[in-house]
């Protein structure tokens, strides 16, 4: 059932798909329409107007008929017609006399042409039959004419049924092709729609699905395909512009740092320093990490061998403990609480201190915009860890974006930093065979980090922080 | 105090000799690593300065060959290489510290003070109970006293506090102390070493009690049993 209106909504909400069912449905019904139009013309209409004709000649023929010739004659003429004539049924009436096949005619008949139907009993075959007739007014009489017309009569009826039936199902079919054939685009076209917002949340390496169908939809996947691998290298190539700038403006600008302590030194201020001197240097030291940290991300992204060479057994649970404890006073300045939960117990193949700078920025991140009165929760999961908090949170659309190099939410540019932290996170993440997602907990944001290969550690070889602060 | 620079970069070799021998100590300069070496081997310095990349002979190799040549003067490598695996490698082969470039020169010195001091003092290591002033650390039962008074202090709090004890006197940078009881090699960047002293300070120094822990601008925390 849910999926039925699930399906139902998506339908309702598609405007294209619906646009698209009702002018086919339309085109199709008007085409089935006009086919029954001109069949039924041919058809019964035909039949029904020769019937007419024919009537209207009897008719004129016994009117002349009556001008010329005598009373009696045409009484004569007119039961030989009468009893002739096996298809018309004649009757002729003078005050109250009848002649022709009719014993009785009918009151209150219409006069010709218009045609009104009426009962006949009929003797030979001892049935009621109902029959089209109608009245005309001669010199001395008045002729009825009438004709057994009760095939015909059904025949419509069945031709009109049949008519339905035939529209009914051309709209039945309409709506089921044209939904189907419009879904079927709408799907590919939603395709493209996906990518397209992947790419616009910060996921460059998003690309189109192309089918093996090789038409139009196909040729536009390929081109779009190949825009984005463009835009994709230029991106990287602008990143790796910026560390050719941070390498070489490092080696000045230490430089720099260097004569500044000399001018201190030399005035016999290291120990109390100038406040001028002093803020230059800070700036100047802000500038350096920064380049370091993009150079750092550089290495971690690009060298995975040689960054992983040194790695070893890391119990992630310590690793924990020591971020938390580092934090903790910080959070404790804006009343934040801390907690560590989950009692997983696993190491992975690691850096320590990647790790743990890794998870200190998370911490840090958390306590810097969740607000004051946090609560700030780390819990070990079986496969890794999440760290969630009951702050403002990220909107979805900027959730791939953070991870992205020196972006900066709008909101959050008051606050100090460079939009490197979650990128640097999210390499180290990776380095160590991880992946990292950023989740929403309603309200706050929760960061689940999943390793592929954690170890359970059996509970002997586990570390006692007790001990281990020992 | 004689203490020998190996530095390719002339700007920097002329910065730390000016720098040092400011501070009062002797500085030998060598500009390669295989003058380095030789210098390293003959003379007797407290302290090597080592550049991690130098021409002729690579820092790495001639802290190796000083090692096995039972040389046991303590080397400080200098480096801009600041990815950690490059930081690992120098500790193992046998650096007591390191220091990636840039670096502020307070930290250089404040490390250079605590690594002369450590080759000093390092057979008196042996003591169970530390003193400053009327602060007493028993390092055993991990009890610390002021006076008569048991202070109680979290995990994090005993190390930082046992750390400024043994190093007593000496200026101590905030990522020394970071390092030491952390044990993590990264400069956190932040005030949060500030805070976690706040705190410790609270404990250590209530009631208006003389103040042992002592803020040196720009650089670090220095204990001081009197001023």
């Amino acid at each position: 059932m849910v999926s039925v209106t699930e399906w139902w909504h998506s339908v309702k909400t598609a405007h294209s798909v619906w646009r698209l069912t009702r002018l086919y449905t339309g085109l199709l019904l008007s085409v089935v329409a006009i086919l029954l139009v001109v069949l039924y013309q041919l058809s019964i209409g035909q039949m029904n107007r020769q019937q007419q004709l024919q009537m209207a000649n009897i008719i004129a023929q016994q009117t002349s008929l009556a001008e010329q010739l005598s009373h009696e004659q045409f009484i004569e003429q007119f039961e030989l017609q009468a009893q002739s004539s096996r298809q018309y049924i004649l009757s002729y009436q003078i005050e109250q006399k009848n002649f022709g096949r009719l014993s009785a005619p009918p009151t209150a008949l219409s006069q010709c042409p218009t045609l009104s139907r009426f009962p006949i009993w009929l003797d030979q075959f001892d049935e009621i039959r109902l029959v089209s007739g109608c009245s005309q007014p001669l010199a001395s009489g008045t002729l009825i004419i009438a004709v057994d017309d009760e095939s015909l009569y059904e025949l419509k009826g069945q031709f009109i049924s049949a008519s339905a039936i035939a529209l009914l199902l051309a709209v039945l079919l309409g709506v089921i092709t044209g939904l189907v054939f419009s879904m079927r685009v709408l799907k590919r076209i939603n395709n493209f729609n996906q990518v397209a917002l992947r790419v616009e949340s910060g996921q460059l390496s998003a690309r189109v699905a192309v089918s093996e169908q090789n038409d139009e939809y196909d040729h536009m996947a390929l081109h779009i395909n190949t825009m984005l691998n463009q835009l994709q290298h230029s991106f990287e190539t602008i990143s790796g512009i910026t560390d050719a700038i941070a390498h070489d403006l490092r080696t000045p600008l230490s430089h720099l740092r260097q004569q500044i302590e000399s001018e201190m030194l030399s005035k016999q201020q290291l120990n109390h320093p100038s406040e001028q001197l002093q803020s230059m240097l800070d700036k100047l030291d802000e500038i350096l990490f920064t380049f370091s940290a993009m150079l750092e991300l550089t290495r971690l992204q690009q060298q995975k061998e040689s960054n992983s060479q040194h790695f070893k057994a890391i119990n992630l649970q310590q690793v924990i403990v020591d971020a938390v404890d580092l934090i903790e006073p910080l959070a404790e300045e804006k009343q934040q609480i801390v907690t560590i939960g989950g009692a997983e117990q696993f190491s992975i193949q690691g850096d320590a201190t990647l790790l743990f700078r890794a998870i200190y920025n998370l911490l840090e991140n958390a306590s810097k915009y969740a607000g004051n009165n946090a609560q700030i929760n780390v819990q070990l999961t079986p496969r890794g860890f999440t760290v969630s908090d009951n702050g403002p949170g990220i909107c979805d659309l900027e959730k791939e974006k953070v991870f992205q190099r020196l972006y900066r939410i709008e909101k959050s540019r008051q606050v100090a930093g460079f939009g490197l932290g979650l990128t640097l996170v999210k390499a180290i993440i990776q380095l160590h065979n991880g992946k990292i997602e950023l989740l929403d907990n309603k309200p706050g944001l929760i960061v689940n980090v999943e390793f592929i290969k954690p170890n359970k550690i059996k509970m002997d070889e586990s570390i006692d922080p007790n001990i281990a602060d020992a | 105090m004689r203490i020998l620079v190996i530095e390719d970069n002339q700007t920097t070799r002329q910065y730390l000799q000016k720098a040092l021998q400011e501070q009062g100590y002797e500085i030998d300069l060598a500009d390669n690593g295989q003058d380095g070496l030789f210098l390293a081997l003959e003379g007797d310095y407290q302290l090597i300065l080592l550049d991690r990349m130098l021409p002729k002979l690579d820092g790495l190799t001639v802290l190796t060959t000083l090692r096995n040549a039972g040389k046991q003067t303590p080397v400080l490598i200098l480096s801009a290489l600041d990815s950690v695996s490059e930081r690992v490698k120098g500790l193992r082969e046998g650096g007591d510290d390191y220091l990636i470039k840039p670096f502020a020169l307070s930290e250089l010195l404040v490390r250079i003070e605590i690594l002369i001091q450590r080759k000093g003092t390092h057979n008196e290591k042996l003591t169970t109970v530390l003193h400053v002033a009327d602060l007493k650390m028993d390092l055993l039962s991990h009890k610390v006293f002021r006076g008569s008074t048991e202070i109680s202090l979290q995990p994090k709090e005993f190390k930082l506090l046992r750390y400024l004890m043994e190093h007593n006197g000496q200026v101590v940078s905030r990522s020394l102390l970071f390092e030491a009881v952390w044990d993590y090699q990264f400069d956190p960047q932040t005030n949060v070493i500030d805070v976690h002293m706040a705190r410790l300070r609270k404990k250590v120094e209530f009631d208006g009690l003389t103040p042992l822990l002592e803020t040196v601008r720009g650089v670090g925390y220095r204990m001081v049993a009197q001023r």
